[in-house]
């Protein structure tokens, strides 16, 4: 079996970080015993898993200039997606805005899955199968409470676009390109999830795993990929293993930054680490990166050789920087580890039911229907036969833009769980002329203002009945201009603008 | 020429509040007894041949698929006609606008409309606050009450520089008025200070901003202008209406400084009667929220549009002011039972004009009384009635 299948190149990267920050000493606090260095990133309670690959990989598509109907398909990895059956892959596909024919494939089961995901898409790209592949690994894991895992357990994605090379040597040079790579298994029981736990629970013994199975596989695979690079991307369970592993094979860790400001981003981690690389590589020297990803009794090494700065890369360092502190409280509440006790009230549609089979598509793909007539777009277009400006029935679906304006707004303080307060609903006009009403985010219930700049993201509404439910949320990424009236008219009465 | 081809001859209500007491058919059957004990000639209940019954949301004490049919059983009219009206907080001015086409098309003599709403026989969480988790599961998502009419404040704010003071003006008149009404709610005064103390429910919106959650029920009798006379002496007759409705969704506004749907059936029901804003003497509207009122008074042409909130805080709007507004405490004091608010609301505009609204009495002008609700997701849908006392 050949290490060195067609080389693909690396077209673009883009990186997504969660919102909340827990400081290690802050769960020692609360379960006393020694106390713990460190911090890391978890999801606020509208994030998981998905999200954070919605963000990397729309990220790293915007970054590669490529349009999301060129995309051959989606490889993702993530060790537990949010359907642990179902429909996680088609889900992210169409919120991503990726053709109802495109391929690709869902890898889970163990943080190995992201390495799994680079892998397939590689396999499909070099066996001519796919021309444009996206390749997202992404974890939000939970750890058990009060274990070992909630001082390392972290939340991150990381997507690449890779590129078949052409039969044309010749061709454009590509940032960068996979080279070579290897797999080593052990069947042995590390970090593992039970079928009806909620939570991940740790190894049997640091030493026994680091000693008999961390150690030994990562080196093998580092060593077989026939180069010695030199800097290394890595997973590291526990934030010393990489180190460890880098004394062995030799080189520069370029994860050690992402482990210290997020954790162990699990599936997630190796390919961080390539991004850190990227971001601050030789490229004049034609650098090259080993990437090393575990999980699960295996381990898998991927050269990639630099040549020039990669779309996308730069902006990970401001990612890291980033980031809410909060309580051990807070962190509870936000993994649902901390639950009132009063019953949630439940969703009056049924997330399983024909309102969601008829609205999905439009609702992650974030869809309007366009008026031929008239221009106004109407939100969503599952209720909207007719246009809601002129009421012609001659209508175009069209994807909206993510990017607006604040018209107004409120903070709701009185909901019922699950909602938490506080919680911004926002009107927003987006820059394509449609208006929509979405809920913002809680850390700008303070400050949003009218005229306000927002970007919209997509969040986890709801956790019905066990059911995701995906949406786009509102955040201030720009307060209103100084001079009035340059983004919204400001008339009396407000009409709709210009560009419907 | 207003419209004038059916009257009032009788109107009642029963004490507003948390009835915890009282089931639906028991409010119901207090309100009809008012009504028919208001009715000055006397009248025998087998003179009623059908029944218009007002209840918006019976899901708020479990019995959605009977609020109505039940209603005629409980007021000793089984038999009778009748047909439940749902078209959200304007449930009951609506059965009302029905009633009147009913008598008025001749197939119905005497027809008595009813509104009836039980909103405490659930726990506020699982009852109105629930349905943040009703609607679109995106789009509606959150979206209590108070959310389809703070983000007018908001704006409102914004583009006229309405302050918290002019929005707890309402609160502080409306509270006044409740005092001396005794079938209001809340009977207390309450300052502006206590306004802009309370606690934000969803802001800009306080805690005194918002209406209660209130139980109740009101009735009213209504016959054909030529056979009113044999019911009473002052009948007060139904000059014009106007229903209109928009779009279902808050982002489907096309402005968040007035309600569209109140300007357009305010401008029906004033060319029905004939007459405009200035005839008015005094009017009940939907006040469910401050600034609810304030766009009101706007949108039914009492004052220019943005100035609600000076007009408010200068009293122009209260009982002895240019225009009189929710001389009853309005929803805000006298409480909201949805499908009862609007015929609670005629029920005031028929005192008012007979002069027998006591302490709270206005000085009658030209003889012309309005009655507003506006409701719905977004605001959907308005309805205007106009009474007056004057026969032609």
């Amino acid at each position: 079996m050949s290490n060195r299948p067609a080389a693909v190149s690396l077209t673009s990267v883009g990186v997504a970080v969660p919102t909340l920050r827990l400081q290690a000493a802050q769960v020692s606090a609360a379960w006393g015993g020694s106390s713990h260095k460190g911090a890391v990133a978890l999801c606020d309670s509208d994030e998981d898993t998905l999200t954070l690959a919605w963000q990397a990989a729309t990220d790293a598509i915007s970054a590669s200039g490529v349009s999301t109907d060129q995309v051959s398909g989606l490889w993702w990895g993530t060790t537990r997606p949010p359907f642990a059956e179902g429909p996680s892959h088609a889900f992210l596909a169409a919120s991503l805005g990726l053709d109802a024919s495109s391929q690709g494939a869902l890898f889970a089961g163990s943080p190995h899955a992201g390495m799994e995901a680079l892998l397939g898409a590689w396999d499909a790209l070099a066996s001519g199968h796919a021309t444009i592949a996206v390749v997202v690994a992404s974890d939000a894991l939970v750890p058990g409470i009060g274990t070992a895992g909630e001082t390392t357990t972290g939340a991150g994605a990381a997507a690449l676009v890779l590129e078949a090379v052409g039969g044309d040597a010749a061709g454009p040079a590509a940032p960068a390109r996979l080279v070579s790579r290897a797999t080593r298994y052990a069947p042995v029981v590390d970090r593992y999830r039970a079928d009806a736990a909620d939570s991940t629970g740790d190894v049997y013994d640091g030493r026994l795993f680091r000693e008999e199975v961390y150690l030994p596989l990562m080196t093998e695979a580092a060593r077989a990929i026939g180069s010695t690079p030199a800097v290394w991307a890595v997973s590291d369970p526990d934030g010393k293993l990489g180190g460890a592993l880098a004394k062995r094979v030799g080189g520069r860790l370029s994860s050690a930054e992402v482990q210290a400001a997020l954790g162990d981003t699990g599936a997630a981690a190796a390919l961080l680490g390539l991004v850190q690389a990227c971001a601050q590589g030789d490229v004049s020297s034609g650098e090259t990166v080993g990437v090393v990803g575990y999980g699960g009794g295996r381990a898998s090494a991927v050269v990639v050789e630099l040549s020039d700065l990669v779309p996308g890369a730069s902006r990970i360092s401001a990612k890291l920087k980033a980031g809410q502190q909060v309580t051990y409280t807070t962190a509870l509440r936000a993994r649902g580890q901390l639950e009132p006790m009063a019953d949630p009230i439940q969703m009056g549609l049924p997330p399983g039911g024909a309102a969601f089979v008829r609205g999905n598509t439009e609702m992650l793909r974030f869809e309007g229907a366009r008026c031929t007539a008239c221009g106004t777009i109407s939100t969503p277009p599952s209720v909207h036969p007719a246009c809601t400006g002129c009421g012609e029935t001659k209508l175009e679906t069209v994807r909206l833009s993510r990017i607006g304006t604040v018209v107004t707004f409120v903070v709701n303080q009185t909901m019922p769980p699950p909602f938490q307060a506080p919680l911004p609903l926002v009107v927003v006009d987006l820059d394509d002329g449609a208006r929509v009403m979405v809920q913002g985010s809680p850390a700008d219930a303070e400050s949003l203002a009218v005229d306000d700049t927002v970007s919209l993201s997509l969040r986890r509404y709801a956790l019905e009945r066990g059911i995701p439910v995906y949406g786009y949320k509102a955040s201030r990424v720009a307060a209103k201009p100084a001079s009035p009236a340059t983004r919204s008219g400001g008339s009396a009465d407000d009409t709709k603008g210009a560009g419907r | 020429m207003s419209w004038n081809k059916v009257a009032v001859v009788g109107a009642g209500l029963i004490k507003f509040g948390e009835l915890f007491d009282q089931g639906y058919e028991q409010m119901a059957s207090g309100a009809f007894g008012a009504a028919m004990a208001g009715v000055d000639k006397g009248i025998d209940r087998s003179a009623i041949d059908a029944v218009i019954v007002a209840t918006q949301r019976g899901s708020l004490w479990g019995q959605e698929g009977i609020g109505g049919n039940t209603v005629p059983s409980a007021l000793g009219l089984s038999g009778v006609a009748c047909t439940r009206v749902e078209n959200a907080c304007p449930s009951g001015s609506d059965a009302f606008r029905i009633g009147a086409m009913a008598v008025a098309s001749g197939v119905h003599d005497v027809v008595l409309v009813i509104g009836v709403e039980k909103m405490r026989d659930k726990s506020t969480a699982e009852g109105l606050l629930a349905r943040a988790a009703a609607g679109h599961p995106v789009y509606n998502r959150g979206e209590t009450a108070p959310v389809l009419f703070a983000p007018f404040a908001t704006r409102h704010m914004h583009e006229f520089g309405t302050t918290p003071e002019m929005l707890a003006s309402v609160a502080v008149k409306n509270h006044h008025n409740g005092c001396l009404d005794e079938y209001a709610h809340f009977r207390n005064e309450v300052t502006i200070e206590q306004v802009l103390a309370s606690p934000f429910v969803c802001s800009p919106l306080r805690l005194l901003d918002c209406c209660p959650q209130t139980d109740g029920a009101a009735a009213a009798i209504l016959t054909s202008a030529d056979r009113a006379r044999d019911f009473t002496d002052k009948p007060v007759y139904v000059a014009g209406f106007g229903v209109a409705t928009d779009h279902p969704y808050l982002h489907e506004k096309t402005t968040f400084v007035s309600l569209p749907a109140t300007k357009l059936a305010s401008s029906r029901a004033y060319e029905m009667a004939g007459v405009g804003p200035n005839d008015i003497d005094v009017a009940e509207v939907h006040d469910c929220f401050t600034i609810t009122e304030i766009l009101d008074i706007e949108d039914l042409g009492f004052v220019e549009k943005g100035k609600g909130g000076p007009a408010s805080l200068e009293g122009q709007t209260a009982l002895d002011g240019r225009i009189p507004v929710n001389p009853s405490g309005g929803l805000l004091a006298k409480g909201h039972p949805i499908g009862a608010t609007g015929v609670a609301q005629l029920t005031e505009c028929f005192w008012q004009l007979r002069e027998e609204a006591g302490d709270r009495q206005v000085s009658l002008r030209n003889g012309f009384a309005l009655q507003h609700n506006v409701g719905g997701r977004g605001s959907g849908v308005s309805v205007v009635n106009i009474l007056t006392r004057n026969s032609a």
